[in-house]
């Protein structure tokens, strides 16, 4: 579904390095940002190709039912009319474009009468919440054990830590959701005679969030664990970092402005894509908790062949993943100061 | 997250004549404090998990039971079914007369039949939502049993320029359809239709209020345009109904809310709050059933054991018993499924106790006749489709066809859990009893919908119906020779078929009818036109605290009791 992800423009240890005025690097900051949005045109509207020839090679009409009874001929014709499907596809897709490139994407196949901006519009606040929520678990938690665990390896520390990362990645989502239900729903339900027990499903901006934004933060904490393990265990064999220690600065100065800096690079462009797919959803986690978010949405869409939706949902995702790496691309400037943007 | 292997579009069904307390229609001598020993106003609170969002909240363009589940609660019909599925009863209309050459239906509607909001019920109401369900360019789904020979004038629904308001117009002021006062709706028919009463308990059939559809579009509009047609359905403030119910507040995708309507004319329901969930999964289901926060929910797979096993459970659980059957799905138009007594063999050879125990947990039952029990016209005293290792050898022998030439054959399933082990079993069974060795193509759905319309199959299962009402024809027409690759993917050639059900359809005597489906069925059985598998059975936890179920033959999938709920209270507990 995407575009570029884990796309950079790092040029690293340029020979031709110079300090630049502040003024001159925000202008040029400016004008590289600007640069990259317009560039996000061309690429949505390839996603909006690639996505439209799939979806309409793909087998089966929005309109074959997954079994049983199907709807009649006479039916299926008028429901053609009434969505457009009885013109030639090429005439779809340009009716398509250019009604999106005002803003209007479409009514869904699925919901009788609703917008494909409203379902979106609808259900992304929910997804949004629970997905920025994790990942402001997932930075802290992840990058501090990572760093931890290198800092202490071969420790009972780092075995823990990684211990916990490789549950972490390993563990499914529904497993672990379905757990935390039975153990924190269902039992403190019935040991506490119902009085102290978490929602089991829902959304509410109070503890129905516990759950599942734990239950997404996982596995990425997991993962983004073991990357800054690895990146600061690179960083502590670089001479600058041993010329630091030589210098006698204390642990925190070596550690903050020497080696987690460096460090961080790889961690950073990693977390990217990370942030927006969590914010777009996860299937799994918003199905065992009954969360009304798009990621459910999405994949509904698709089994049903809702084309304008899927459509949608996939021109938000490329948008949302574009200006993550976008991001990330900025922050490069900020983590390291060899990077220019140009 | 479909709901079953199948989506039906009707389905629900039979309370084996457990014929529940006929609280019935007759509840409007509820008093406005609640039946003796109920909870207080506050805790008359029902919650359903009916798993999946209904996409719209016009009547009109419901077509799954997960949404006619809440459709039926806020808006009301013409008649409903009795609770032990003999007959009709009325809904919105007291009764119904039927003119002598069985082509007219005149509706008496009730004199306190009421709108939510206090005005009265009349007979344009069904003119106007009648004509809205039959408007190709709101292209309902559920519209064919309206328009199939049935109401004058709609043969041409799938011809009508639906682009064209004038077009429309035209058509729809051609229906028979008419109100000759304020209190009759009048429908006319193509040809003589015995199942016509139960075509008018549909939820499809629902009055709809002209002024609401209007200003909710701002004015009136042309009937070519949808979109203005549809505006009013999204809005719980304008969704004006006349069922037992009405809907206060609608969360999307999480569940919808609906409050009694005080001016239905069988009294205001007990239930203050009845709130329909859409959880997918099942087993978050289960789990918040367990905390007391779901009253009535649908068990599934593995939780099936655990509820058993459960000393407390399993006294709330309920084993309910469909209308809906399974088969195998033979492609008759290929060697050697052409062959009858190959296809007997198939049939023979399996153990459908084995399958319903062993796979299946032990919730549906095995059925080797067509009509599911409940339906009027069940009649399972034919055994040639029973299990019989031995016979089923011998006519495979007897048929001449080689075990190298049937191993060719394929069986073609869609790709979800239930219907890969149940085909497994199928396979496993044809092996040890047949020496067979046939292949499973598994294949994702909508693909495997276009395979079987293409006729593009050797064998085809479980494949089965969900009844739409309970009346034989909405069965028997499935093997018409005009249904094949329409409802029918293996197109049997059954000599006399057609003529025999057709007469059935359109005789007023009920005995004859009875007698004619029971010989079509066992034309059926007999040439194995399919192979009969199981009747599907829903198991479902209901708390013990809701009282006053009466659960139809024919409620909707995982929401017994649907039909009645005006007369539901939750007791003190």
């Amino acid at each position: 579904m995407s575009a570029e992800v884990g796309r950079r423009s790092k040029r690293s240890a340029s020979p031709s390095f110079r300090p630049r005025l502040p003024n001159t690097r925000a202008v040029s900051l400016s004008l590289y940002v600007v640069r990259r949005v317009l560039w996000m045109i061309p690429v949505i509207f390839f996603v909006v190709l690639i996505t439209f020839v799939l979806m309409h090679l793909a087998p089966g009409s929005p309109w074959d039912k997954g079994g049983g009874r199907q709807l009649s001929q006479s039916v299926v014709r008028n429901l053609n009319i009434k969505y457009g499907l009885d013109k030639p596809v090429w005439q779809q897709f340009l009716l398509y474009v250019w009604n999106a490139a005002h803003f209007d994407f479409g009514l869904s196949y699925q919901y009788e009468g609703k917008t494909v901006a409203s379902l979106i519009l609808g259900g992304w606040p929910y997804t949004f919440t629970i997905g920025a929520l994790a990942f402001c678990l997932v930075v802290p938690i992840g990058i501090g054990l990572g760093v931890l665990a290198a800092l202490r390896q071969n420790t009972r520390t780092d075995y823990l830590t990684m211990t916990f990362a490789t549950f972490g990645a390993s563990f499914p989502n529904f497993v672990v959701g379905m757990l935390m239900i039975i153990v924190f729903g269902v039992l403190a339900y019935n040991v506490s005679g119902g009085n102290v027990s978490l929602p089991v499903t829902g959304f509410g901006l109070d503890d129905h969030l516990i759950m599942p934004v734990i239950t997404l933060a996982l596995l990425p904490t997991a993962y983004i664990a073991r990357l800054t393990r690895a990146s600061t265990l690179d960083t502590l064999r670089q001479e600058y970092v041993r010329t630091a220690w030589a210098k006698g600065l204390s642990e925190r100065l070596v550690v903050l402005r020497h080696i987690l800096r460096n460090s961080l690079i790889p961690v950073a462009t990693a977390l990217g894509p990370t942030f927006a797919l969590l914010i777009t959803g996860s299937v799994i986690v918003e199905t065992v908790f009954a969360i009304p978010g798009i990621g459910r949405s999405f994949v509904t869409a698709v089994e049903s062949r809702d084309y304008p939706m899927i459509l949608g949902t996939t021109i938000l995702f490329s948008v949302v993943i574009a200006l993550a790496n976008l991001v990330v691309d900025i922050l490069y400037v900020f983590i390291d100061p060899r990077v220019r943007l140009d | 997250m479909h709901r079953s292997m199948f989506d039906f579009r009707l389905g629900r069904v039979l309370a084996v004549g457990a014929a529940m307390a006929t609280v019935a229609a007759a509840c409007g001598s509820t008093p406005a404090s609640g039946p003796s020993g109920a909870a207080p106003a506050s805790q008359q609170v029902l919650s359903i998990n009916d798993q999946t969002e209904p996409n719209s909240y016009d009547p009109g363009q419901e077509t799954y039971t997960y949404e006619a589940a809440v459709g039926r609660n806020v808006f009301e019909p013409l008649l409903k079914p009795k609770a032990d599925l003999s007959d009709v009863t009325g809904a919105a209309a007291s009764g119904y007369t039927v003119s002598s050459d069985g082509l007219t239906y005149t509706f008496h509607i009730r004199s306190n039949a009421n709108w939510s909001d206090g005005k009265p019920v009349t007979g344009s109401d069904f003119v106007y939502g009648w004509k809205r369900l039959l408007n190709p360019a709101l292209a309902a789904g559920y519209v064919d049993p309206f328009f199939d020979t049935n109401v004058a004038g709609a043969a041409d629904y799938g011809k009508v320029d639906a682009t064209n308001a004038t077009a429309i117009d035209a058509f729809l002021s051609g229906l028979g359809l008419s109100a000759p006062n304020s209190k009759t709706f009048v429908v006319k028919l193509q040809h003589p239709a015995a199942y016509f009463k139960w075509v008018a308990t549909l939820w499809v059939g629902a009055p709809i209020r002209q002024d609401v559809v209007e200003s909710a579009a701002g004015g009136s509009f042309p009937s070519s345009d949808a979109t203005k047609a549809e505006a009013w359905a999204s809005n719980a403030s304008t969704i004006i109904g006349n069922g037992p119910f009405k809907i206060s507040a609608i969360v999307p995708k999480d569940h919808v809310t609906l409050v009694p309507n005080t001016h239905y004319w069988a009294g205001t329901a007990a239930i203050k709050q009845l709130t329909y969930d859409f959880i997918p999964d099942a087993n978050t289901a289960f789990a918040k059933y367990r905390t007391g926060a779901l009253d009535i929910i649908n068990v599934q797979g593995a939780n099936v054991t655990v509820v058993r096993n459960d000393p407390k459970l399993s006294k709330q659980a309920k084993l309910i018993p469909r209308l809906t059957a399974f088969w195998m799905a033979y492609n008759t138009k290929r060697s050697p499924l052409n062959n009858q007594d190959v296809r007997m063999a198939l049939a023979k050879a399996i153990d459908r106790n084995q399958l319903t125990q062993d796979v299946l947990h032990g919730t549906d039952k095995p059925l080797t006749s067509f009509l599911p029990k409940g339906m009027l016209g069940y009649d399972n005293s034919d055994n040639a489709q029973s299990f019989d290792a031995a016979a089923a050898k011998q006519l495979l022998q007897k048929s001449g066809v080689s075990v190298a030439d049937l191993n060719k054959m394929k069986l073609l399933t869609r790709n979800t859990t239930t219907n890969q082990t149940v085909n497994q079993f199928i396979i496993q069974q044809w092996k040890t009893n047949l020496g067979l060795d046939i292949q499973l193509n598994v294949i994702d759905s909508k693909t495997v919908t276009k395979m079987i319309r293409a006729g593009n199959f050797d064998i085809y299962g479980p494949d089965g119906w969900g009844a739409d009402y309970p009346d034989p024809q909405d069965w028997a027409d499935i093997f018409q020779s005009g249904s094949c690759h329409a409802l029918n993917w293996g197109c049997p050639t059954l000599p006399g078929y057609d003529a025999l059900v057709q007469k059935a359809d359109a005789s007023q005597s009920a005995s004859s009818r009875l007698a004619d489906y029971k010989t079509a069925q066992k034309q059926l059985i007999d040439t194995a036109a399919v192979g009969f598998l199981y009747q599907q059975y829903e198991y479902d936890l209901i708390q013990p605290w809701v009282t006053n179920m009466s659960i139809t033959p024919i409620d909707d999938e995982y929401v017994p009791g649907d039909f009645y709920y005006q007369g539901v209270y939750i007791k003190k507990h």
